[in-house]
């Protein structure tokens, strides 16, 4: 279907709580050492797309301060309002369109140190019902979640800490990741600030500053750029409705559409032997069964005994967040792009203490929205 | 009634940001100010005059330090005549909100014009210099206005 697309370079930043520097020069020393690690200059790239949001920049149009600093000054760029998995897509399908060859799609934010990530999130409930009563925010929504799941498929506090420790244990070993708890242990986790039961701050992702880039092209370019590309064989992407109550928290209709399709696409049978390792962007460790079994990776309410197993370990039999997810580092707008670079690193044998043996195909989860509204879902390939 | 609506309040005061901003090209350009000068950066590689200065050039996507200092003079770019203030409302004396281009550099610095009796006179590349405040201090607001030559 279409034309191959490859992944010819990608990179994070080192994410922290308190940046020293703005996030013009932030992404400016990304992109400009991005360039440099893959030998191309800004000249080579068709088009930009950017992914950030105004209430997480504070600024109305908020990516055009960003355009110049990234080189694309007088060039092609658009913007997502969204998480920076779907600029991937956009630029996926520009070079699908056959009019841009190559393409930079970036994802930054200062969420860790330039306003307070929850008090945003509270402003994209819904007026009319949701926000008047004040009493749902993206943490409550997930402790929601959390219930379900554990009440009906009897995964119990201590499981969901076991799998927060797996975590967090993954970021430590993680250079990019912000966060480094000491010796994290299940008492630790359980013992951390509860916030909105059964979820405590542990749980919860680490909003940071931070930003990733990667760089898309067509099979003829990526050809001239890189003697390894990483081939994108599947894409997926789907919203689900605005508001909470016509949703079905558990079954994550949407999730599950974005993977169906991109397993479509890659020709992918079963996800739980083709696959080698997911990176999912769960804002909340609660998340992370309930995404790993929308997607087919485990088997539905398997929580309790994938725990237990240790199966979605770094050595399991299929590793979920290696990297430690957003729970190591969560800077909004770059962190479901954080996954697809993590996810290319893990191809290419670059992951350090958490690599995955013989990775070979991975897939990388973006989202936005309130309980995971809109999914987007990567299938990345390493040819040899 | 399908088409019925109504109004619902509902407050949009997100929060107080804190913005990091670059420093270097901000504090070189108002501290120029301070002594009444008007400093910018070159980059070396395609000559590029940034006033105010900027820590990059845009076009070769380099860093620049260069620090040159411009004549406080230069040509009127683009007015207009501030019938209205910021909000629409209307002023009793109009004034006109200008850019200018300082001789040797490539960007446009906005303020204010005086020297002239009748705006249909004013015409872009009318010459003009800085007035600086008496009293400066070290901010934007040092650069008083510009005064038709």
């Amino acid at each position: 279907m279409g034309k191959r697309v490859a992944i010819v370079g990608y990179k994070q930043t080192k994410h922290s709580f308190d940046n020293l520097v703005s996030r013009e020069r932030m992404v400016y020393e990304l992109v400009k050492s991005l360039y440099s690690d893959i030998g191309i200059t800004k000249d080579a790239i068709d088009t930009f797309i950017l992914a950030s949001n105004d209430f997480t920049d504070g600024r109305t149009i908020s990516e055009v301060y960003i355009v110049p600093r990234i080189g694309a000054y007088m060039k092609d760029e658009s913007k997502v309002e969204s998480d920076g998995l779907n600029a991937a897509l956009y630029a996926y399908m520009r070079i699908q369109s056959g009019l841009y060859d190559t393409a930079l799609a970036i994802g930054f934010s200062m969420s860790g140190s330039e306003f307070r990530a929850p008090m945003i999130n509270s402003y994209v409930m819904d007026p009319a019902y949701e926000r008047p009563r004040g009493l749902i925010n993206f943490h409550s929504i997930a402790a929601l979640q959390a219930r379900v799941y554990m009440e009906k498929y009897g995964f119990k506090e201590r499981d969901l800490a076991k799998l927060t420790v797996k975590d967090l244990k993954n970021a430590n070993n993680n250079p990019y990741a912000a966060r480094r708890e000491q010796k994290p242990t299940v008492d630790s986790v359980l013992g951390s600030r509860p916030l909105y039961a059964p979820l405590h701050e542990a749980h919860v992702s680490a909003y940071a500053d931070g930003a990733a880039a990667v760089v898309l092209a067509s099979e003829e370019a990526a050809k001239r750029i890189t003697d390894k590309p990483l081939w994108i064989t599947g894409v997926g992407h789907s919203m689900d409705t605005y508001y909470l109550g016509d949703r079905d928290l558990l079954r994550m209709d949407s999730l599950r559409s974005a993977g169906e399709q991109a397993y479509r696409m890659a020709g992918i049978k079963s996800p739980k032997r083709e696959i080698d390792l997911a990176e999912l962007h769960t804002n909340f460790a609660s998340e992370e069964p309930v995404f790993a079994e929308a997607l087919g990776l485990f088997k539905e309410g398997s929580g309790k005994e994938v725990v237990a197993n240790g199966d979605s370990n770094v050595d399991g039999k299929m590793p979920v967040n290696p990297s430690g997810g957003p729970l190591g580092a969560n800077p909004i707008n770059a962190a479901g792009l954080i996954r697809l670079v993590d996810v290319c690193a893990q191809l290419n044998g670059e992951a350090g203490k958490n690599q995955v043996k013989g990775a070979k195909t991975g897939l990388a989860h973006g989202q936005d929205g309130p309980g995971a509204q809109q999914n987007v879902v990567f299938i990345v390939r390493r040819e040899k | 009634m399908a088409n019925e609506t109504r109004i619902m309040e509902s407050p949009w005061d997100l929060t107080t940001y804190s913005w990091k901003v670059e420093a270097d090209a901000l504090n070189l350009f108002v501290k120029g100010l301070k002594d009444k000068k008007i400093l910018g950066r070159k980059c070396t590689k395609c000559g590029t005059v940034y006033v105010p200065g900027t820590s990059y050039c845009r076009k070769c996507l380099i860093d620049i330090d260069q620090v040159v200092e411009v004549r406080p003079e230069g040509t009127l770019d683009a007015f207009t005549v501030n019938v209205s203030d910021i909000r629409g409302n209307p002023v009793e004396h109009p004034f006109i909100t200008c850019t200018v281009k300082f001789d040797g550099s490539e960007s446009l610095v906005m303020g204010t014009l005086e020297g002239w009796q009748d705006w249909h006179d004013v015409r872009e590349g009318m010459r003009i210099k800085v007035v600086f405040k008496d009293v400066t201090t070290g901010a934007l607001a040092d650069l008083a206005y510009f005064q038709l030559i």
